[in-house]
């Protein structure tokens, strides 16, 4: 309570030096919780690529905008050696326009022909109704995240590019990609594809033929990156993906980005940092001659810097729990908007909170050291005699 | 002081005076030289070999001029400042020399300050100001407020306790410090012109409240000051002129 009345001696500057500190605080939780989601999406992406290979037509991006492959392909795949099985899966864009500007998931159709089953890890539970099967012709699962967005229901039904779906079951969150995934089934989904092919080629494809991506499962102790060279060798046309060029392509250059991401805001806190070395100094001066009086009555210099320290600290305490509040509101409010088109922005993990309160803390008790030194060595005497 | 203040003096500090059993003096000083140094060539000789012995349970006053050298004699011989030469004692030990750890120990159990303008913490309460003297010299917190509260209770301000020194005037915030010196029960209290913002009356009164502490407890109090009227409430009168005692008050040739 002490360290606070002398906190707030001089209440406008305590309050824009708290400021100043909350406000790195802000940016480093809203900054942080932005990397923490696209980590954790690419963690997600991860755990979906982990252990098997996934084919697609050449030069496409993780088989989500695929020209699509021909369902024949699946045979040809399977007999490549150290394959155990092979499954098709379709997919197409929720909608037909992809967003200008998008982070997170793009809310996606895809289907899959069920053999997968057995050899898939990356499987999910439903919270409502059912798993869809392969039978469900005019009927979906929703994921997670969609929800809200398709305004769906188990029994109700929902509208998907112009059509009408019964809604059977509504997935569990995993917190990647299938929580902003409508699954249909293969049937269904081919039409979408078909329908969305430019003209020039629609009428040369057989939409029941249509393979966004094969997922291929190994045999016991091969490893992907060589079957999938294999598979490149021995079927035409398509590329193979493994765990190893998922991290490549999207881990990396996420680290880079995460990297600037959270530079941004510790610059933006370093300033803050300042403006408390700025401020404990003018308070050192200010109350030089208290400092005489206190180290007159019997303070060590210990005790002084001690003070002056604490005081600094404090300060870091208050501007970080301020700037965690402030992050918190916009981080929610930013969610909770966000879920109405079925994208979260954010995601604020216990480490962010508690990293970015005790950088703050951190930051003021560093920043207090010099002008607490600075308080600790002065003479009494001339502390004293000082007007 | 009232009766009942009187009471808790006695309470306080079993009404038995200082014992004199070691020794006469409470602080003996010989030849202190200090030299200040204000520009590149530029020397102030503040005190050149200043000697001068305080009894135990007196009360002295120092005057002279400005720039005599009393307030840097007070400094040195209270452990807030160290002399270029000369010898300070201080119950019986030679003090001049020690680390400036040292002399923070020394000054937190041997002796207490009341300064000139009322040198209160301001976001302090009256009885936060006098615990924080005891707290620094390792008393624990409830037990330094206790204590606080029975010299407030003791210098009149009973009433005051929770007070910040703003909200005090100048004769009240000048019994706290009064109190602020005496809570850790030092031998001697050093005043360095602990009248000089107040008025004739206010002035007197305090005086006479350091004399009552010190005839009811013996503690010795030595007190820089400018006015002859707390100087003949002392005991004796020491001058100074030039950074030199030129009278002990005492008539008699200080030392052996």
């Amino acid at each position: 309570m002490r360290l606070i009345r002398n906190i707030f001696r001089r209440k406008l500057r305590a309050f824009l030096t708290i400021f100043g500190i909350s406000i790195g605080v802000f940016a480093l939780l809203v900054m942080g919780a932005l990397a923490e989601k696209l980590t954790l999406l690419v963690d997600g992406g991860m755990r979906y690529y982990e252990g098997k290979v996934v084919v697609t037509a050449p030069t496409q991006f993780a088989g989500l905008v695929s020209t699509p492959l021909k369902a024949s392909l699946l045979r040809e795949i399977e007999h490549v050696e150290g394959v155990a099985r092979v499954s098709a899966s379709v997919s197409a864009l929720l909608d037909k326009e992809i967003p200008a500007v998008s982070m997170g998931n793009i809310p996606t159709i895809q289907a899959e022909d069920g053999r997968a089953k057995g050899y898939e890890k990356f499987v999910f539970g439903y919270t409502a109704g059912r798993e869809l099967r392969n039978t469900d012709v005019g009927k979906v699962a929703l994921g997670a995240d969609l929800v809200k967005r398709l305004n769906g229901a188990v029994g109700g039904h929902v509208e998907i590019r112009g059509k009408r779906y019964e809604v059977v079951g509504i997935a569990d969150k995993t917190l990647t990609a299938p929580d902003n995934a409508v699954m249909m089934t293969m049937e269904d989904a081919r039409r979408i594809v078909h329908e969305d092919l430019p003209d020039a080629v629609r009428d040369s494809v057989d939409p029941n033929s249509i393979v966004s991506s094969f997922a291929v499962y190994l045999e016991e102790g091969e490893r992907p990156e060589v079957v999938a060279r294999r598979i490149e060798r021995q079927v035409d046309n398509v590329e193979a993906m493994t765990p190893l060029d998922f991290e490549r392509q999207v881990k990396q250059p996420l680290a880079i980005f995460t990297s600037i991401i959270y530079a941004v805001a510790l610059v933006s806190l370093l300033v803050g940092g300042l403006s408390v070395v700025n401020t404990m100094t003018m308070s050192v001066a200010e109350r030089t001659r208290e400092i005489g009086v206190r180290k007159a009555i019997g303070a060590s210099n210990a005790q002084i810097m001690g003070q002056f320290i604490a005081e600094s600290a404090v300060i870091g305490l208050i501007g970080g729990l301020a700037g965690l509040v402030m992050g918190l509101l916009v981080t929610v409010a930013g969610n909770a908007a966000g879920e109405a088109t079925g994208n979260a922005l954010f995601l604020v993990t216990n480490r962010l909170v508690v990293g970015a309160v005790t950088f703050a803390v951190a930051l003021g008790t560093l920043s207090g050291l010099y002008p607490a030194w600075h308080a600790a060595s002065l003479n009494p005497v001339e502390a004293l005699r000082y007007e | 002081m009232s009766e009942q203040a009187a009471h808790v003096v006695e309470a306080l500090y079993g009404g038995e005076p200082q014992s004199q059993a070691d020794g006469a003096y409470i602080i003996q000083t010989r030849d202190l030289t200090k030299r200040y140094q204000l520009g590149r060539n530029n020397f102030v000789d503040a005190l050149r070999g200043a000697t001068l012995d305080i009894r135990r349970g007196e009360m002295a006053a120092i005057m002279g001029p400005s720039g005599s050298g009393k307030s840097t004699f007070m400094h040195i011989a209270g452990c807030l400042d160290v002399a270029d030469g000369g010898e300070v004692w201080l119950n019986g030990r030679r003090v001049d020399g020690l680390s400036a750890r040292e002399l923070v120990g020394i000054r937190r159990k041997e002796i207490g300050f009341i300064f000139q303008g009322f040198n209160l913490i301001p976001t302090l309460t009256a009885e936060e100001n006098v615990a924080l003297a005891g707290e620094y010299a390792g008393m624990g917190r409830g037990v330094a407020l206790n204590r606080a509260r029975e010299l407030l209770e003791m210098v009149g301000l009973g009433d005051r306790t929770r007070h910040v020194p703003s909200e005090l005037s100048g004769g009240q915030q000048q019994r706290v410090a009064i109190a602020r010196a005496l809570v850790n029960d030092p031998g001697i209290v050093m005043g360095d012109e602990p009248t000089g913002d107040l008025d004739t009356t206010t002035s007197e009164e305090i005086v006479g409240m350091m004399r009552t502490v010190n005839r009811e407890r013996g503690t010795t109090f030595l007190i820089v000051t400018h006015n002859p009227e707390v100087a003949s409430a002392c005991d004796r009168t020491v001058r100074m002129r030039d950074g030199v005692v030129v009278d002990d008050g005492d008539g008699t040739p200080p030392g052996p």
